[in-house]
Parts: C-alpha cells; structure tokens; sequence
C-alpha cells in the first residue's frame, strides 16, 4: 500500500503532513525526489480536500432545518451584563442607582443611529459609583467609507455627551472616540451578503486607525 | 431615543472583532450575529465529534451559553471564530467522557448510528462519501484528533489540551489516522 514506507524510504506520514502543511521539511531535498513520498503525498492532499468537501456538505446540512438556531438562542436567555452601579439623586430616603451596563448600552445605540457608525468596545473611565467623580467615555467605533471622520467624531461626541447629561449624572469630562474598523460602502454585493452571513466572518479591520478625542 | 431600523443590516457588516466587543460589552444583537455566522460550523463540528444529532445541538448550546458568559474576556476578537471551535471541542470532549463514566460501550460502537445509509453511498462513488465512511470506522480517538485538525483547525498543541495527551501522542493519532482514511478512500475507487 502507497501509505506504508517500504524499500528504503524510512520518512514519517506525520512528516510528509508537516511538509503539506507548512510548505518546509528537513526532507524536503528527499521528498522531491522520492517516488513514494510523492505517491503518499498525492494521497494526503486527495484526503484533505474531500475534507473540505465533507465540511462543506455538513455545515450545508447543519443549516438545513432553519430555525434550530433561533431555537438555541432564545433557550440561553443570555443574562445582561450589569457592571459597576452608578448613583442617582433620589429622594431623602431613596438609593437610586443605574448599572454601568446600561449606560454603555445608551452609548451604543446613540452611536449606532448615526449615519456610517457603528459603536465596538465602551468604556466609561473613573469612579463612576461616587457622586460627581470625573469621568472618561472611550468609545471604538467602527466607520463607513465616505463619512468624513472627523465630522464624525464630532457628531458622536456632542450626540453621546448630550443623551449622557439627559439620562445620567455622571460628570463626563471627555468623550474620547477611536475609529478601528472601517467597513466598505453599502452596494448591492453587501445586500446579497447579508442575507447569506453564515458563509464566513471577515477579520478585523486595522486596529487604532485613528484617534480623535477632546 | 431613535430606533435604528438598519441595525441588522449593520451588524451583518461588522467585523468579528466588532461583534466580539460589542458582544463583550453586553450587546446580545451582536451576539446573535456571531452565533449566526459561526453557528453552522459549530454545530458540524459537534455532529462530528458526538455520537448523535441530539447530543451535538446539546453542545453547541452550552458552548454558545459558555461564550456569551465569557467573551467579556476574550483578548483578541477579531480570534473569536477560533475561540468558538475550541469552546465546542471542549463541551464535545466532555460530553464523551461523561458518557463513559456511564457506560462501557466500546468506541468503534459509538458511532454506528453515523453510518451512511446505502442510498447515500450510492449517490456517489466520490472521495467525500469514502472519506465519510472511512471516517465512521476509525477508532474514536483517532477520529477525534482528526476532527480536532481538520474541522476545528486546532494546533497540535491546542489538541493535545483539550484531550489531555501528550503532543506526541496527537502527532501518532493523526498520522494513524491519516494512514487509515487514505488507504480505505484508495480502495473505495
């Protein structure tokens, strides 16, 4: 059988995959000229592409009964993320508080309402549980192509600053914004891939593409 | 405050780091999103890795219940596909050693509810349907290091901690296992 080394060549199938795998070997001046390991070789690149076809096959029938996913996520129940809690002014006898967690979620959704912005990571900077204590909002966020960036910031900023001073008491002192990611403009290849996001994730865009705060 | 109707359509175009940091700060949309993208693929690495259907939807449910608890600490997001195949190769690892401690099946068993049907092996003589065979009938932890590779793209290193093996150990498991589906694929044809 091709698989098994006889007559000589004594090489590992282990190494021929190392040499598959990372395109080097020690060996490598005796896999090219080893019959054998050519036949074993052309064995192993047939099993790892009917790999790719299995793996294929299953994801496409893992998707078959649409729904079973809506069906797992609605059963986690995912529990909120509560963070730190932040004082209100009550009454005498009242201990108001709102969580860290649903500050940054304002945040998040006074970003996302901007034309080309999508907020990532938010941090609120400083002893947000004491009364008056300064406080630093860092915020990544994510822009579409042909929005002006700093026009953007800007927007950001007063928008964050202004539903903050509404819905807490925090005393914010900066509103820092950070550009990370940028994502292509809308076209019709984007509305076609959004129907189909299953296919595969795209990697993060160039981190601390820029900075801009106040 | 104003709804965002194209939220959807936005977080569609995220970056998984995106998501991740969205998701890490509490945003159960972004969540969602990441768990549609790489949800499929979790759960055909289950299928693989797990004797049933049933048992395989299990654990990719405490796998998705296991990253939302914990994407808060992921480090690198734009990682987070990989992060997720480990996180089900765990739960997938631990569901068969508890079946174990319940029973002593032997392996080679475990996976007979697998077998194509003849129908399914006559659809096609191709190599996929060989590999699918092939890969039925080998020993369970060999298969498993197989998946492990191929499906989950863990490292050597990575797999030898998830089954608490020597790095040595998974090298051999492969290459047997290697060996075995391309001999009985060269006999299929």
């Amino acid at each position: 059988m091709a698989m098994n080394p006889t007559n000589g060549c004594s090489l590992h199938i282990a190494d021929l995959s190392d040499y598959l795998d990372t395109g080097t070997s020690p060996d490598a001046a005796h896999i090219e000229n080893c019959p054998q390991c050519h036949a074993r070789l052309a064995g192993l690149r047939s099993l790892s592409a009917a790999a790719h076809e299995l793996m294929d096959d299953d994801v496409a029938s893992a998707t078959s009964d649409a729904g079973w996913l809506d069906g797992i996520l609605a059963s986690l129940r995912l529990e909120t993320r509560a963070g730190r809690p932040i004082p209100l002014q009550g009454g005498p006898d009242d201990e108001l508080t709102e969580t860290e967690g649903a500050v940054i979620a304002l945040v998040r959704s006074v970003g996302d309402s901007l034309g080309g912005v999508l907020i990532g990571r938010c941090r609120l900077e400083g002893e947000v549980s004491v009364p008056g204590a300064p406080v630093e909002v860092r915020i990544h966020v994510s822009a579409r192509y042909g929005y002006p960036l700093p026009t953007l910031a800007q927007q950001l900023r007063e928008a964050v600053w202004a539903q903050l001073l509404v819905h807490t008491e925090l005393n914010v002192m900066a509103v820092h914004v950070a550009f990370t990611d940028l994502r292509p403009p809308l076209d019709e290849a984007f509305a076609q891939e959004s129907e189909d996001f299953g296919e595969s994730g795209r990697s993060g865009g160039p981190a601390g593409l820029g900075e801009d705060s106040e | 405050m104003e709804q965002q109707q194209d939220l959807p359509h936005k977080l569609a175009d995220a970056s998984d780091a995106l998501l991740a940091e969205r998701a890490g700060d509490g945003d159960v949309a972004s969540f969602d999103m990441l768990a549609r993208r790489y949800g499929p693929l979790m759960r055909a690495y289950a299928r693989r890795l797990v004797r049933s259907y049933d048992e395989a939807d299990d654990v990719v449910q405490d796998a998705l219940f296991t990253a939302w608890r914990d994407i808060a600490a992921l480090q690198d997001g734009s990682a987070v596909k990989s992060w997720l195949m480990r996180i089900v190769s765990r739960r997938a690892v631990d569901t068969g050693r508890r079946r174990k401690t319940h029973s002593n099946l032997e392996d080679q068993s475990e996976t007979a509810d697998r077998e194509p049907t003849p129908e399914q092996l006559a659809v096609a003589g191709s190599a996929r349907r060989a590999l699918e065979k092939a890969l039925t009938r080998l020993p369970e932890e060999q298969r498993r290091c197989w998946v492990l590779k191929e499906y989950g793209g863990l490292s050597y290193t990575e797999i030898a901690e998830e089954l608490g093996i020597s790095i040595t150990s998974v090298r051999g498991r492969l290459a047997r296992s290697r060996i075995t589906l391309v001999q009985e694929m060269e006999e299929w044809r």
